[in-house]
């Protein structure tokens, strides 16, 4: 298909176009900047509305292009603009798809809400279809995700709202291809189509994921009410109100639920879980895969494996085997020292055993070959001798004992050990 | 109609440019072909303990970036999982249409063949072990002598095993011993008349590696390289050779010309088989099969559209660990990795065996802590504090103790089927029993569990499956490897061995390749003063 894209440059629209491109769809971009991909383009301003002209055979239009900071926005400008695009594709007889946002209402708190509710109208008038995210996230370090990100990052804490504001979180990735689908299906009647999860979070539970799962480090919560948020908004004037980013909070705090269950399956589009979304690859399965070599690492070198050492393991695990997690119980991977309790050979193995002995002898060989393993298995540059030796040995039979003792003393209670690893099964 | 070469040479292994020699001097006209895969993977450039410490790529050549060493980890020897040696073994196989069972079968397409990754053991047969080869002791002797002296040999010294390696002459003092090994020598002097009695001889390892630089090649530093490559080039591979016989104007080496089949129907011979640029078939006088015993036997068997099964010698293989509890603690130096010590070790019936011993510090100890009673974490505690004080050691039986049979199917596959004579695992124990006796007196503990049998085709010792007679028949060569029942086919590696004791047969196989070939030239000059 021959796809336009407004705002091709954008969050969304830069991670759409190479998307489609991947699935064979030509794009023409539709922006001020010449897009980095070597792709057809056509210069787009929103603020410098004038007619356009599309070129020939375009299938669909994805009007993205807005402008999202709140006192930059010249509502009539935008609307303008949105006429033209409309205009154009109706005469080029292209369906219209445009990306509004969760805060589109009449009375929307910001204008830029009010303004996508507007256009929202006219993309209607004219049988397109308008796709309301809730909060996207993932991918680049863009948009609203990316200050979110640095926010957390940047900060010790994360604020606590009260009453919190509920997001309905869609990785940008699920809600391409919803978007994609949209152009590609004709059996979509011209309507609002919500894309978020059925089931709102918490903001401070979609703050907390960003900490721990992509920032990587704990952020206690500190409860703030709204109704102080508010105050000092009141007290702060409209500029500082802006800057802060205050009336886009209070735009949260009482945006209405959306209904999505409806139009994700009508679109045919399962969304990923927030935990998974969040990770750099935007793929639980890698997170865990990761967790797992970390910990089978840490129990052979006995210290912290590197990063590069652990990416091997994810590799090795993803090129050979399955690339599933063995799904290791959590206290395995917060204590990999008692991955002694499962290293030993019985004398008849499961498939799952065969497979974590497996990865373990992975986990020593990818450990070995390294210049933390040189120190761990060669002892270079140690001081050796005679008594030292024999120490080190007869600890290491003991310790070796010790955890054998364990091992049996579990033994009874290894089915809520491994209540949810593939050991169970 | 006249052929494109005098002679084509099948393979560049040792056989091979030991063939070659003899025929390129005198003038023919030579084809050499291989399967002609090369080194990938870059072996470490500084000594291997520093390599350890230093080098943060250490896994691109330790595990390799396609996992290598993972994708092999069930393979019987560590030198199978190398990276740096992968293209030794890779795709030898299936382009040979070799199908195994019960049988670990090994070969190579390499520029080189087997030698690239070989353990450089080397050794003379004596005349009583000549005794079924159809020809006198003295007939191959200047053979032994000048292959010995173009691969470079060391390990010469006046010692108990002199006579059982024979090459003294030929050879160059040996490498520097390590600490571990000289204990169990000094131990053994003293209290040879102990171990004696029981059968064994001990001595220093006679190997094909440089202990003194000979032109571009160095002399080995000890830098423990041994297993993944050795940037000195102490090590001799056939690849040597092949360096110095392209320099003759009469010699061409076409690499990555895999044969599939011989066609002799006319008055030339011809192999038939394909490279980068497609099929093609390449005549000539003669042709010389040196393509491994596996392989070279499936190509004549085909030659001679012959199906019924025929024998195959492989020797039966143990490996073991010894550990000297005295040096417990000692450090890790940097040390020669391949055979240091050799023995000689009578047991009953004639049978005897044969082995070496090794420094383990050039191998990872993830081969020997997957082996360990113990979980990793505290196997890897333990190892670190006693491999520094262990000694790796393995044992061959003579060839002929091997049950294997090699059958070609219709379909132009060779089958090949492994076994053992049922008295091998009595052997073995007999062995066991004995070495465990012995090294107790030198000062050292056969651990326990640590003795383990190899499969049939684990030495990667094959020979004598078309073996020199006197009076051969199908399916055997006559005393210079021509094939019975077929002329103008050589064959000149372990294939036409006549026997196969517990020695280390390849310098055997070159000694009678250059046999070979210095006949078939004396032949050629013969047939051209005829003509004149
Ligand atoms: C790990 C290891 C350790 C060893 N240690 C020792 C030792 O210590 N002492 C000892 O004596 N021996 C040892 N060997 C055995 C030794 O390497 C072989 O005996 C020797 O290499 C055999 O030489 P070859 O020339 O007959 O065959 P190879 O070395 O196998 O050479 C075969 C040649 O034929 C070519 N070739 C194969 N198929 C084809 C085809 N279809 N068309 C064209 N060309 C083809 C290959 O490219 C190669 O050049 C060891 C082997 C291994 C693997």
């Amino acid at each position: 298909m021959r796809l336009l894209v407004t705002g091709a440059t954008g969050y969304i629209g830069e991670r759409l176009v190479r998307h489609a491109l991947s699935q064979g769809h030509e794009i023409i971009a539709a922006s001020r900047r010449r897009p980095n991909e070597d792709i057809e383009w056509i210069p787009f301003d929103l603020s410098a509305a004038s007619e356009i002209i599309l070129p020939e055979g375009i299938d669909s239009v994805f009007h993205l292009a807005a402008t999202t900071i709140s006192h930059d926005i010249d509502p009539d400008i935008e609307m303008e603009a949105a006429k033209h695009l409309i205009k154009a594709a109706v005469q080029a007889n292209a369906k219209i798809i445009f990306i509004s946002s969760q805060t589109a209402r009449k009375d929307a708190p910001t204008v830029y809400g009010r303004t996508k509710w507007q256009i929202e109208k006219l993309v209607l008038a004219a049988a397109g279809l308008v796709v309301r995210p809730g909060q996207v996230y993932g991918g680049p370090e863009r948009a609203l995700f990316g200050e979110l990100l640095r926010s957390v990052r940047r900060l010790p804490v994360i604020p606590a709202f009260l009453p919190a504001p509920k997001v309905q979180p869609v990785h940008i990735d699920d809600l391409i291809v919803a978007l994609l689908h949209c152009a590609e299906s004709n059996s979509i009647p011209s309507s609002i189509l919500h894309i978020g999860a059925t089931q709102p979070v918490s903001f401070t539970k979609f703050l907390r994921t960003i900490s721990i799962v992509r920032v990587r480090g704990y952020r206690p919560p500190i409860p703030l009410p709204i109704a102080l948020v508010r105050f000092a908004g009141l007290i702060s004037g409209k500029r500082l109100r802006i800057t802060l980013g205050i009336d886009r909070l209070s735009s949260l705090s009482d945006l209405p639920t959306m209904q999505t269950d409806h139009d994700l399956q009508l679109l045919g589009v399962t969304l990923r879980p927030l935990s998974s979304g969040m990770t750099r690859s935007g793929n639980e399965r890698r997170r865990i895969l990761i967790r797992e070599g970390q910990a089978l690492l840490q129990y052979v070198l006995k210290v912290r494996p590197t990063p590069a050492l652990i990416r091997r393991y994810v590799r090795s695990i993803e090129l050979i085997r399955d690339g599933e997690s063995l799904n290791l119980p959590e206290f395995l991977l917060v204590a990999p020292m008692a991955i002694a309790l499962l290293d030993h050979t019985p004398a008849q193995s499961t498939s799952y055993e065969e497979e974590f002995t497996w990865r373990l002898n992975t986990a020593v060989v990818l450990a070995e070959a390294s210049v933390q393993g040189a120190k761990r298995f060669l002892g270079i540059g140690e001081y050796n001798g005679f008594v030292i030796c024999l120490g080190r040995m007869t600890r290491a039979v003991i310790l070796e004992l010790c955890w054998r003792i364990l091992r049996l003393i579990a033994c009874p209670f290894w089915g809520i050990l491994f209540r949810n690893s593939r050991l169970s099964k | 109609m006249s052929a494109d070469f005098d002679a084509i040479v099948v393979g560049s292994g040792p056989a091979g440019v030991s063939a070659a020699f003899p025929l390129v001097q005198a003038g023919l006209k030579i084809l050499l072909v291989d399967g002609g895969r090369e080194m990938q993977v870059k072996p470490p450039s500084k000594p291997y303990l520093v390599s350890r410490a230093e080098d943060e790529n250490q896994w691109e050549w330790m595990v390799g970036r396609d996992y290598y060493s993972l994708r092999n980890i069930n393979t019987v020897s560590p030198k199978l999982r190398v990276p740096t040696l992968s293209y030794v073994f890779e795709g030898f196989e299936a382009a040979n249409r070799i199908n195994a069972h019960d049988f670990i079968a090994i070969g190579s397409l390499a520029r080189g063949g087997l030698s690239s990754a070989w353990g450089c053991g080397i050794a003379r047969l004596s005349p009583e072990e000549l005794n079924d080869f159809p020809f006198s002791p003295s007939e191959i002797l200047t053979s032994y002598e000048t292959v010995s002296r173009r691969i470079g040999l060391s390990g010469a010294l006046k010692d108990d095993l002199s006579e059982y390696f024979g090459i003294d002459e030929w050879a160059d003092p040996p490498i520097p011993i390590d600490d571990l090994r000289s204990r169990i020598l000094h131990r053994y002097e003293k209290r040879k008349a102990d171990v004696t009695p029981l059968g064994f001889k001990l001595g220093r390892s006679r190997i094909a590696v440089l202990s003194q630089d000979r032109a571009e090649r160095k002399a080995c530093d000890t830098s423990g390289n041994c297993m993944w490559g050795c940037h000195r080039r102490a090590l001799y591979t056939a690849a040597e050779d092949l360096e110095l016989l392209k320099k003759f104007s009469n010699f061409t080496y076409r690499s990555g010309f895999v044969v599939d089949e011989l066609d002799c129907a006319g008055a030339l011979r011809a192999v038939r088989g394909s490279d980068m640029s497609g099929n093609q078939t390449i005549s000539a006088s003669k042709i010389i099969l040196a393509a491994g015993t596996l392989a070279t036997t499936r190509l004549a068997l085909q030659a001679l559209n012959l199906n019924k099964p025929i024998s195959m010698h492989a020797c039966p293989i143990a490996a073991f660990m010894l550990w000297l509890p005295k040096a417990l603690g000692s450090a890790r130096p940097p040390a020669f990795g391949l055979g240091q010590l050799s023995f000689a070790l009578k047991l009953e019936h004639g049978v005897a065996g044969f082995g070496s011993l090794f420094n383990t510090t050039g191998i990872p100890s993830a081969e020997f802590v997957r082996h360990m009673p113990l979980s990793k974490r505290y196997g890897i505690d333990f190892l670190k504090a006693l491999l520094s004080s262990c000694v790796v050691g393995n044992l061959f039986l003579p060839g002929k103790l091997s049950t294997s049979m090699l059958s070609l199917r219709t379909d132009g596959s060779l089958h090949v089927e492994g076994g053992f004579r049922k008295e091998v695992p009595e052997l073995m124990h007999l062995a066991e029993q004995r070495l465990r006796k012995v090294f107790w007196k030198l000062g050292a503990v056969l651990l326990p569990m640590s003795f383990t049998v190899g499969k049939p085709g684990g030495d990667i010792h094959y020979t004598c499956s078309l073996p020199m007679r006197a009076r051969p028949d199908y399916g055997e060569t006559d005393a210079f490897g021509e094939l019975f029942g077929l002329d103008d086919i050589y064959v000149v590696d372990g294939a036409s061995l006549s026997d196969h004791s517990e020695k280390s047969h390849t310098l055997t196989i070159m000694a009678n390749a250059d046999r070979i070939g210095r006949k078939i030239s004396y032949d050629y000059k013969d047939a051209k003063c005829n003509i004149v």
